[in-house]
């Protein structure tokens, strides 16, 4: 063999090995801590998945519901079973309240492979009938892990669990970005040692490059109807935003100047907020739709950066640094108060959930979520290095 | 102490790599792969080219001094075994070392270091600025490649836009110094590609920099 054959030889190994050895799992180590709705969740018979136990990890991660021991004293309680017809499986499961009325009693007839969704619509359901609020349980986390030799997307269950790898790289891999339907995700791949924005279906892997040109492509974002990216194109000198079709095509820019403008988001009014050091230090801005002039939205602190946009368009999280530590702020564009949600340190990369009641964020080496009142926190332990977390939309 | 450091290093990547050849575990020679291998496609018609098509203007004549330099892979698949070899060796620290192979210069006299949140030449910089100048001023079919990087504080797709900074600081001083504007091509990499991994001002300040790359 000769030596080009031996380093190809070795790639091929370090990359099986590093594959091997990912272990990309996400557990969800501590719910949010004291006062919540107290129910009980009897275990379903019928199967050897732990029902219940799902259902019970869901309701605490909540914050805002207790689970408690089978034989406790509760407000509500749920029972539930499942039994083999149907398509596979039928589950059935009652929410009853201290007063003996039943809230919910309905049934599910699904493949049997499907227990552990509908143990999260469930979990949902219950949520939902106690609270008013969306639940989360059934929605889904992409992230990047890995680095060093061997870059991952993964998506996940919003649990942390059944993680699917849609991309392995022997180059860096940045910034995912979810369609506003859920289907597909928009990313910044250095492939080919050059970085570019690809376009991927993340249900039957179909990927598209769509921005290649010299220089930075970088920072895609959704459009509110999904048919448009905002990007951060380097082509024409300096980091600017344009906006282009997001199945490729002539990029439109919007901003102007001798600055960094990067990491553009969409308002749900079209209007778009990102990250510019026009003014010396970083900080966000707002154009319209079609750019123009900017208006500055951040005053606090000496660098807020990498905004993200409730589902509402009511709130902005962001990168925020003040005494030389990097936090995760809210800002509320309706009343200006501005939020600080964590202690400091390495914090970046927020994502709003979709029902716009957590930011899920990096902090600096695992993933966190927090309630935009800062009333709940969840910790996401897990191996390796994973970072920018993106909560994918309700969709399909 | 830096050179015991990466001696170290080396070691252990060494070891590594024999512990890989352990496992016998065996994956397809591409870097980049979708769960569904039906729906892949790879950016890119050369795979040869690939690596090497960013460039500031027009494209240069010949990509033969860099294809070589980048580690002797040639054409055909060498883009993307390149790219795995080179990932390893960021991982080691010694980035530099490893792909770079032109110019008579070690990697020390290849990197150039900022302040934080800065893209300004610090004046101990100017030397080796002004080494692989020369070399490439008299060496004019040599294609670099200047590659910007920042520490890890901060928001990922803003220190893209601040390692390119870098780089093109880097570029301007060269292209002052007579260096034609086509032997010299920049990309960056943000955050994602340190050289240490603490989490300290130590390794931080070894982030921050623009590697000169043969």
């Amino acid at each position: 063999m000769n030596w080009v054959g031996k380093i190809a030889a070795w790639v091929v190994l370090l990359l099986g090995f590093n594959l091997a050895h990912a272990q990309i799992t996400l557990d969800i180590t501590k719910g949010a801590s004291g006062a919540g709705i107290p129910i009980t969740i009897a275990p379903f018979g019928g199967t050897s998945e732990d029902i219940a136990g799902i259902i019970a990890s869901d309701l605490k991660r909540t914050g805002k519901i207790a689970p408690q021991p089978p034989q406790s004293q509760a407000d509500y309680a749920v029972t539930g079973q499942v039994r083999s017809g149907g398509r596979g499986a039928i589950v059935q499961f009652q929410l009853t309240g201290v007063q003996g009325g039943k809230l919910l009693d309905l049934s599910f007839d699904v493949p049997s492979e499907q227990l552990r969704p509908v143990a999260h619509r469930i979990s949902d359901l219950i949520y939902e009938k106690l609270t008013g609020e969306k639940g989360l349980a059934g929605t889904r986390i992409a992230f990047v892990a890995g680095g060093g030799g061997t870059w991952f997307l993964v998506v996940a269950d919003a649990d942390g669990q059944n993680p699917r790898v849609i991309l392995r790289s022997g180059q860096p891999i940045m910034s995912p970005a979810w369609s506003p339907d859920g289907s597909r995700l928009a990313y910044v791949s250095f492939e080919g040692r050059r970085p570019q924005i690809v376009v991927q279906d993340v249900y039957n892997g179909a990927r598209r490059v769509v921005s290649a040109a010299p220089g930075i492509n970088g920072a895609p974002s959704w459009s509110p109807d999904g048919r448009r990216l905002a990007v951060t194109l380097s082509k024409d000198g300096n980091p600017e935003i344009y906006a282009m079709d997001a199945a490729g095509g002539s990029p439109v820019r919007l901003t102007n100047g001798g600055a960094i403008d990067t990491e553009a988001v969409w308002l749900p009014d079209g209007s778009i907020v990102f990250t510019s050091d026009r003014g010396g230090s970083p900080q966000l801005y707002r154009i319209g739709s079609g750019g123009g002039g900017a208006q500055r939205l951040t005053f606090e602190g000496d660098y807020n950066a990498r905004p993200a946009v409730s589902p509402d368009g009511r709130y902005i999280a962001m990168v925020h640094r003040r005494n030389g530590r990097f936090h995760i702020a809210v800002l509320d564009l309706q009343n200006r108060q501005f939020r600080v949600l964590t202690p400091g340190g390495l914090y970046e990369s927020p994502s709003f959930a979709p029902n716009g009641k957590m930011v899920i964020y990096s902090n600096g080496q695992r993933l966190e979520a927090v309630s935009v009142d800062g009333g709940v926190k969840q910790d996401f332990a897990l191996r390796g290095s994973v970072r920018e977390p993106v909560w994918a939309p309700y969709g399909r | 102490m830096t050179h015991t450091f990466r001696t170290l290093i080396a070691a252990a990547s060494i070891a590594l790599l024999a512990s890989c050849a352990s496992t016998g575990e065996n994956t397809s020679t591409d870097g980049t792969q979708t769960t569904d291998p039906a729906a892949q496609t790879q950016p890119g018609a050369q795979p040869g080219q690939e690596a090497y098509s960013y460039s500031y203007g027009q494209a240069p004549d010949s990509y033969e001094g860099y294809d070589t330099a980048g580690g002797g892979t040639g054409g055909g698949a060498g883009g993307r075994q390149g790219g795995g070899q080179y990932g390893q060796a960021g991982r080691a620290g010694q980035y530099g070392q490893g792909t770079a192979g032109g110019g008579a210069a070690v990697s020390a006299d290849r990197v150039v270091y900022f302040d934080f949140d800065s893209a300004e030449i610090l004046p101990q910089s100017q030397s080796v600025i002004d080494t692989n100048a020369r070399y490439l001023s008299g060496n004019p079919r040599i294609i670099t490649q200047l590659e910007g990087h920042t520490d890890e504080r901060g928001s990922r797709e803003y220190n893209i836009a601040l390692g390119e900074r870098r780089a093109n600081a880097v570029r301007q001083v060269m292209i002052a110094r007579g260096v034609s504007p086509q032997q010299v091509r920049v990309i960056s990499y943000g955050e994602e590609r340190p050289a240490a991994g603490g989490q300290d001002e130590q390794s931080y300040a070894l982030n921050r920099r623009v590697e000169i790359v043969y």
